[in-house]
């Protein structure tokens, strides 16, 4: 099919750094390797730009190859058996707290612990604002799983943000007593 | 399963799962790993087209070789068998002058 648009790769790079970035620091929780990530990502899109048809499958592109170098890393990471989710709290608290509330500091750790999949399904949702069905292209994975994962993860995630919210209120009211 | 979400705390997961900003050198060393592969790239398949063209010359080689070698064989077992047929002709031709021979000597 022939399109007319023509994609620069610096634009492209421009417009969409920010996501490809988030989306791996938010799945490896290191913010070195998803600066890394985001780099292979860009440069694979490059390799591949003569197949890009539109701004949007861009977009789309983007997304799904960085969910995917993203979850193999975090394989790799696995195989070499480091404690990645003790490694992603730290890393977490320490740069989240520069853009966010205690709360959306404490739910971005609390993603951190979160099954792979789960998460995927929930960066995808709540970063990209996107459908369980475009989650369900992006991932390569049927929709039905796609809103299983969701569901579950946002019962665990809303769970122990409310054990945190109940220690929080413990705490204050422990303080506000002495 | 239905997804059924929760509209509050949704709204608090938007908010903590907004986009960061990429680290400010990313474009930089970005394009800069670009611009270092791309030399490299074409280097790769020239080395490559290299690679390929001394592979081809050594199987055309090889097919020649056989070729030759296949002659030569044909050429060899030709030469035996003319050599066989030298032999059997000298030996009827013998044999013939031989049962000449004998038929005058009992004529005789």
């Amino acid at each position: 099919m022939a399109h007319d648009w023509q994609p620069d790769f610096e634009q492209l790079v421009d417009k969409h750094q920010s996501m490809v970035f988030s989306l791996a620091w938010r799945m490896t929780g290191d913010r070195g390797l998803a600066e890394e990530i985001a780099q292979d990502v860009f440069l694979e899109l490059d390799r591949h730009l003569s197949r890009i048809e539109s701004e949007a499958h861009a977009c789309f592109w983007l997304r799904r190859v960085a969910m995917s170098r993203s979850t193999d890393a975090l394989r790799r990471r696995k195989v070499r058996g480091m404690d990645l989710w003790v490694e992603m709290e730290d890393r977490h608290s320490v740069q989240a707290e520069i853009h966010s509330s205690p709360l959306g500091v404490r739910l971005e750790q609390l993603l951190a612990t979160l099954p792979e999949q789960q998460r995927a399904a929930l960066i995808l949702r709540y970063q990209e604002g996107l459908t369980p069905e475009e989650i369900a292209a992006t991932l390569e994975s049927p929709v039905a799983t796609v809103k299983s994962h969701l569901q579950r993860g946002l019962k665990l995630l809303r769970a122990k943000a409310l054990n945190h919210l109940r220690e929080y209120v413990r705490v204050k009211e422990q303080v506000r007593g002495v | 399963m239905e997804f059924e979400p929760n509209e509050d705390f949704e709204r608090e997961l938007r908010q903590a799962f907004e986009r960061r900003p990429a680290p400010p050198g990313l474009k930089r060393k970005l394009l800069a790993r670009k611009s270092a592969q791309r030399p490299q790239h074409l280097s790769v398949i020239w080395q490559r087209l290299a690679a390929s063209i001394v592979l081809i010359a050594a199987l055309a080689g090889g097919l020649e070789w056989r070729n030759l070698e296949e002659q030569r064989k044909d050429e060899a077992a030709r030469q035996q068998v003319m050599k066989a047929l030298r032999i059997t002709a000298h030996a009827l031709n013998q044999m013939n002058a031989q049962l000449a021979a004998h038929g005058r000597a009992a004529n005789e």
